[in-house]
């Protein structure tokens, strides 16, 4: 089993001090190790921001993909490779902006991916621009005057599009949040975990001390993660006032809702099987084909 | 002015026309099958506007027992299932021309400008179908029969068809068709057109298959193992995710349609980085939408066919129509600088065989490429030889799929440029397989490193020189020597290949120059080619003159004539006959 270290690569994290990736990357090398997945067993796929940064500092066999298109990446390895464990790291103006269009039809697909969305509510790496998950009335450098629309919600998105395991963790609970992992990981189709990370540069309101205020685990207050409708409910939570007190605006983390047994994409596909690659080792014929034309 | 037929050769061109949702391009198709097992060579062309219903479509087919290479003009017998059709096709009808027609759609009286030269044959077609109790898409089948009625070619070959057509549904169904068929065979028997041939079934020594552009690239692509085949609709290159979902899920394709060409490119990287052989296809604007992702593959250096078949641009243009303008689009397409082939078949050989090499070519330079291509080879059908499939080999390159490596690096500096390629599941192959740029591991920090980049800039561009030498060389048609000398890419090698045979029956020497690599460009031979020309010209379907803007960029040379098209047709033979013969004088 390696050991949680032997996931880190020779590069130190290029994050702002006490950023929320740190979190993040430490749960994930946690849970990888702790289910003990051997580094030919998985793959990461990264879309670009700061979270894509982490391509860096994962030992892996991984693919730094572009910005909102991670998930496209993924799904194709996952469908050409089913050895695989495929986990996708995208951030919340990557995953969420450019690459809404992709999250909605994977729910739809239900592939067997770990989809882990770091969401800090805020563009980092272009210096603090509004992201499509900032809070209503933030001022950002390209929203002086506030943001005008409503929030992305990724969770309620996630359970009107079928998805069979939706959860959201806090990367300032490292143990919690490394657990979440494990099932996700462990889930059999798309798992979404949607992650606040706060950004400690640029993201002046969603800090870690707003969200410590407000945090609740699911589990600890007998949340039922198989009422699929109590769960969008609790989605709702993502549109709150931009001063809302802490009692006012808690945050649901762990697990909302999940399904069992559900059929994935790939077990009702007629080409899936073992690796691609293995399709190409000669000629195919196609003979049979060619006399049809005849 | 119609083509004189030479004496002793047999060929007749037959146009079906009419709104769309009449089954016209299946009737047709269902003609060119008969024609085809009967032994003559044919070639069609499908000629219809962007819609469902109404507007004008039409089903070109020519047939001949002589070899032929492309579609004409010129119409000896018009099925026309509505007034609109004799309107707009009685220029190109030979003289003693047929026009079949249902008098119930309209009346020949009212059709300004039909001479008295032409056979005029009405067919009672809705009458037909009420008589035997069939459906109205069924005239298409008593217009079949009347048309074989006129040739007095054997029905036996359309009722052989019918049979086929309908073997998966009700038997009821092909016997109505077939009972159509005859009525209409009748009909048009007792006439008492003259028919200028007695054509009936000959012998060939070798087969033929009946084929489009779409289904050679798809054969190619099965042929040479693909794995996985991403693509959202797009005209023209629709119909090969229709093969590929239909024939590739059940030999081991995972075929998906995406919810975009962004999604569709990128999976296909995705598809190649686990290892997978991996296509997509679109068209102009749908390969608009995954040039970032192509540039993707470039960086990340995977191994990708991508199909471009082009119709007239920009945006949505005219979407079920051809052009050849996006050749400069497939050479510079995405951001940066790093290698990449364009190859381009110019009929339906050399897209079942371009697409194999293709798949070769990308595995090998771990780099992707683009197969060129445009409507007119794509969505039309020509006899052919069936594919020399002995010839297909599966090279993969440096590629590890399984096992153990050691002290490896994903993009290790090389002298080819080449690195070792160990997909996911290898152990010992942790990498990063990156959009930055990178260091040979992957990692992007290290990417802007001055010499980092200098590196591995260098080491993928060191590609092309390797590519100069894989890649399939260009295509020499017609004598060495000769009077004119004309450089072409893609389809429009099809109509110059015909006009040159005409030219030659006449004395008048032509030899051609296919450009099948686009990319890297065959300068050297070009500057050869050119350079033994007495008269040179380049013939390409664009306005701005995008092969010969090559020429002048990469041999530092010119032509001395160009011919263009851009109406959204393909060159007809009878064009390129004139162009040649006005540029001798």
């Amino acid at each position: 089993m390696p050991g949680v270290k032997e996931y880190t690569t020779p590069n130190w994290p290029t994050w702002c001090p006490g950023c929320g990736n740190f979190g993040m990357w430490e749960a994930l090398k946690r849970a990888l190790s702790e289910l003990d997945l051997d580094f030919h067993e998985f793959s990461v796929v990264w879309g670009i921001g700061c979270h894509g940064n982490g391509a860096d500092f994962l030992r892996t066999h991984g693919f730094h993909a572009l910005h909102g298109r991670a998930l496209p990446v993924a799904q194709a390895l996952k469908l050409a490779r089913p050895d695989l464990k495929v986990i996708v790291e995208a951030g919340d103006g990557d995953g969420y902006g450019l690459g809404l269009g992709h999250y909605v039809h994977a729910l739809r697909r239900n592939i067997d991916l770990t989809y882990i969305a770091h969401n800090n509510q805020i563009y980092g790496l272009t210096t603090g621009q509004a992201s499509p998950t900032t809070d209503q009335l933030m001022r950002s450098p390209s929203t002086p005057k506030g943001v005008l629309e409503e929030p992305v919600n990724p969770i309620g998105l996630a359970l009107s599009e079928g998805a069979t395991f939706v959860a959201r963790g806090f990367a300032g609970d490292i143990p919690h949040l490394t657990d979440l992992y494990k099932q996700a990981i462990e889930h059999k189709g798309f798992a979404v975990v949607d992650v606040f990370q706060p950004c400690v540069t640029f993201n002046r309101h969603n800090t870690f001390p707003w969200f410590r205020e407000r945090v609740y685990k699911l589990e600890e207050e007998g949340w039922d993660a198989s009422d699929a409708v109590a769960a969008f409910d609790l989605s709702l939570s993502t549109f709150h006032d931009l001063t809302c007190e802490p009692d006012e605006c808690r945050v649901p983390v762990g697990v909302y809702y999940r399904k069992e047994g559900v059929a994935t994409y790939e077990e009702n596909l007629t080409a899936y099987g073992d690796p691609l690659w293995k399709r190409a080792t000669q000629p195919r014929d196609i003979s049979d084909l060619l006399e049809k034309f005849s | 002015m119609p083509r004189e037929i030479p004496e002793g050769v047999t060929e007749v061109r037959i146009r079906i026309g009419g709104p769309a949702g009449f089954g016209i391009k299946a009737a047709g198709q269902s003609l060119a099958r008969v024609f085809t097992r009967a032994g003559y060579e044919t070639a069609d062309l499908t000629e219809y506007p962007s819609l469902i219903k109404g507007g004008h479509n039409t089903y070109h087919l020519r047939i001949c027992d002589r070899p032929i290479h492309s579609h004409v003009l010129d119409t000896d017998i018009l099925v026309a299932l509505d007034k609109d059709t004799v309107t707009k096709h009685l220029g190109e009808l030979t003289e003693g021309a047929a026009v079949i027609f249902d008098p119930k759609d309209f009346s020949m009286d009212d059709v300004e400008g039909v001479r008295d030269d032409l056979c005029i044959i009405p067919v009672p077609m809705t009458d037909i179908i009420y008589e035997v109790e069939g459906k109205k898409i069924m005239r298409n089948t008593v217009a079949l029969g009347a048309v074989l009625g006129h040739m007095k070619f054997p029905l036996s070959f359309l009722e052989e068809s019918i049979e086929e057509q309908f073997s998966h549904k009700d038997p009821s169904i092909a016997e109505v068709n077939k009972r159509c068929a005859q009525a209409g065979y009748e009909h048009a028997g007792k006439n008492g057109c003259s028919f200028p041939y007695d054509m009936g079934p000959i012998e060939r020594d070798e087969p033929r298959i009946l084929i489009d552009g779409n289904e050679a690239i798809g054969l190619g692509a099965l042929a040479a193992g693909i794995g996985m085949y991403c693509a959202y609709p797009m005209t023209p290159a629709s119909s090969l995710l229709h093969f590929m979902a239909r024939h590739g899920e059940d030999r081991g394709v995972v075929v998906k349609h995406t919810e975009d060409e962004l999604a569709a490119m990128n999976m296909v990287v995705g598809g190649a980085f686990g290892g997978a052989r991996s296509m997509c296809a679109t068209s102009g604007g749908g390969f608009s939408l995954m040039t970032e992702a192509f540039g993707l593959a470039g960086v990340s250096e995977s191994a990708v066919v991508v199909g471009l078949f082009t119709r007239p641009g920009p945006a949505t243009g005219m979407p079920t129509w051809t052009e050849q303008s996006d050749l400069r689009f497939a050479l510079h397409a995405a951001q940066g600088e790093f290698p990449r082939v364009v190859l381009a078949p110019g009929d339906r050989d050399d897209a079942f065989h371009l697409t194999w090499q293709a798949f070769n070519i990308a595995d090998v330079l771990q780099t992707p490429v683009i197969l060129l291509g445009d409507s007119y080879i794509s969505d039309n059908r020509s006899s052919v030889p069936p594919f020399d499939t002995s010839r297909v080999t599966i090279d993969r390159g440096k590629l590890v799929a399984e096992g153990e490596v050691t002290d490896y690096l994903r993009y290790r500096v090389t002298e080819d440029g080449i690195s070792e390629r160990a997909l996911p599941g290898v152990k010992g192959a942790t990498q990063v397989v990156n959009s930055y740029e990178h260091d040979e591991y992957g990692y992007g920090a290290q990417g802007e490193n001055a010499d980092v980049r200098i590196a591995q800039n260098e080491k993928r561009m060191r590609k092309m020189d390797l590519a100069r030498d894989i890649v399939p060389p260009p295509g020499y048609y017609g004598p060495d020597e000769a009077d004119l000398s004309v450089l072409l890419w893609g389809s429009t090698k099809m109509p110059v290949r015909e006009a040159m045979s005409w030219l030659a029956d006449e004395g008048v020497s032509v030899n051609m120059m296919q450009v099948v690599t686009l990319w890297p460009f065959p300068a050297e031979e070009v500057a050869e080619f050119l350079g033994k020309a007495k008269h040179s010209a380049i013939i390409e379907g664009n306005y701005t003159g995008q092969l010969q803007s090559l020429v002048r960029e990469q041999c530092l040379l010119d032509v001395e004539r160009t011919l263009h098209r851009y109406d959204g047709r393909p060159f007809a033979p009878e064009q390129v006959y004139e162009f040649v013969k006005e540029v001798l004088g």
